[in-house]
């Protein structure tokens, strides 16, 4: 199967490219989640008499998506937090129809010598986690302050009001648990009805959410830089606050709620997040912003359970997700709440 | 049994880890791999405690719905709580817990948004999140190597 991408990615590229003699070499899928498959490669060619190598990243939709994501919003973004010099890594092409691959399918630059931390690892930053951290809610508070008309991104799908951005996504993510779910769920039910009950104010202004901000979207070198904020799919338009709530998330610091994705102190992100983004947290709006991550995570676990329950996409991280994650996610949440009534 | 379903389970995802994965070209492969064996250990770790938490469970909200019953004063919803109150589990089968348990969840989820409804619902909500934490304690998963 690699082999036939490999001569398919070959053709594509050197007609796109206006480079015949391109080569693909190197072609290996490498872990990237759920909702693409992800493949790295190399392409040689020549361009002005001198050869050219150029280390690449192959996104392609597997035959069945986590989440339904609009692919060209995922390309747009990197297009244009790339032209911002935020690390993201520089899009070569889009191809929607997805002739060349089957599917469609988008190529970027690699970050090379770079890792992801993940959550399974018991160490994910080597050492680096102060300092990585620091950056990581710089780089977020830089998203957040970022103009979405300036960007170019107005059009995306979201909240167009600062008053609707919590409903727009509530609303949003109730629908994925009710049409995913394969058993009745009383934490996810009665989080939707608290969040509605108790909505928090509008948003201070709108503004890009890449919508998957955490711990694993990112890579890091060896020296404790990030090199690459990854996976914007689910970027849209909504509450600030909305990103900053699911990077502060417990499943990314594994449940420990004073240190933000396990990296820095809460209160020190806190403080870099409204430095580089011009922004207030609001404690309270914050409060719900975080709730309602955990819902969030909730509904994208339902949706990965039912992704590899009926058998459209075995994954492991599938399995992982709807059963690991949604425990998880279901304590919190009911933790959170029951205190709420305490 | 010897040996028991929880040491294969165990044991298979340490040949998996240790001796399969390896050969394995790195990567997607060596990733999905790792991921795999995790599942198994979870899975180890689930098979001695499903039906003990299943059980539970169901055990909880028979006897949250036959406390609150008496408070409810929709006539329908108060009568399938004092039935399903009175129901039992009919085997310790996995499958046949589950059943029963997605039913009382239902139901459970039908009281919750009613008391939600009622004025000086504080006690009783407080009482049903208690259930909801019990519940969701009991089912966490420990991360392998933690």
């Amino acid at each position: 199967m690699s082999d036939d991408i490999s001569q398919r990615l070959q053709d594509y590229l050197a007609a796109k490219l206006g480079a015949p003699d391109l080569l693909v070499s190197a072609l290996a899928r490498i872990p990237g989640g759920a909702s693409r498959e992800t493949y790295r490669f190399r392409a040689h060619y020549d361009r002005g008499g001198k050869t050219v190598e150029r280390a690449l990243i192959l996104r392609r939709d597997p035959p069945a998506s986590l989440i339904e994501t609009e692919r060209s919003t995922e390309f747009r973004a990197y297009q244009a937090f790339h032209a911002l010099g935020l690390p993201v890594p520089e899009p070569i092409a889009l191809e929607l129809d997805g002739a060349a691959l089957e599917r469609p399918f988008f190529i970027m630059e690699e970050i090379e010598n770079c890792a992801v931390a993940s959550i399974l690892s018991p160490d994910p930053y080597g050492g680096h986690g102060e300092k990585i951290g620091e950056q990581f809610f710089s780089v977020l508070g830089r998203i957040a302050g970022a103009d979405p008309q300036k960007l170019g991104l107005s059009d995306f799908d979201g909240a167009r009001e600062p008053a609707d951005c919590w409903r727009h996504e509530l609303t949003r993510w109730e629908k994925v648990i009710v049409e995913d779910e394969r058993e009745p769920q009383p934490i996810a039910r009665a989080a939707i009805r608290w969040l509605r009950r108790h909505p928090p104010p509008p948003a201070q202004k709108i503004c890009v959410v890449h919508g998957d901000y955490r711990t694993g979207n990112f890579l890091i070198d060896s020296e404790g830089n990030i090199r690459a904020i990854l996976d914007w799919e689910m970027a849209h338009l909504g509450d600030p606050l909305e990103d900053l709530g699911w990077a502060l998330d417990p499943l990314w610091s594994r449940g420990d709620a004073n240190t933000a994705a396990g990296m820095v102190k809460r209160a020190r992100a806190l403080a870099i997040w409204e430095e580089t983004s011009g922004l207030k947290v609001d404690p309270a709006a914050l409060a719900w912003w975080e709730i309602f991550a955990s819902l969030k995570g909730a509904a994208i676990w339902i949706s990965a359970a039912r992704e590899y329950t009926e058998g459209r996409n075995t994954d492991p991280v599938n399995a992982f997700s709807g059963w690991f994650c949604l425990a998880f996610h279901n304590k919190v949440l009911a933790e959170r709440l029951a205190g709420e009534f305490a | 049994m010897n040996p028991e379903v929880d040491q294969i389970l165990n044991l298979s995802a340490q040949q998996l880890m240790g001796t399969l994965a390896p050969l394995l070209p790195t990567g997607y492969a060596q990733g999905a791999a790792a991921l795999t064996s995790f599942m198994l250990i979870l899975s180890a770790e689930e098979y001695d405690r499903a039906a003990d938490i299943r059980v539970a469970d169901n055990a909880d909200m028979r006897a949250l719905f036959a406390e609150l019953a008496p408070r409810i004063g929709d006539a329908a919803l108060k009568q399938k709580l004092e039935a399903a109150a009175a129901s039992r589990d009919p085997s310790l089968k996995i499958s046949a817990l589950d059943e029963t348990n997605y039913e009382l969840r239902r139901l459970l989820i039908a009281l919750h948004a009613h008391v939600e409804t009622l004025k000086d619902s504080r006690d009783a909500e407080r009482r049903i999140w208690g259930l909801l934490t019990a519940s969701a304690q009991r089912r966490i998963l420990k991360m392998p190597g933690s």
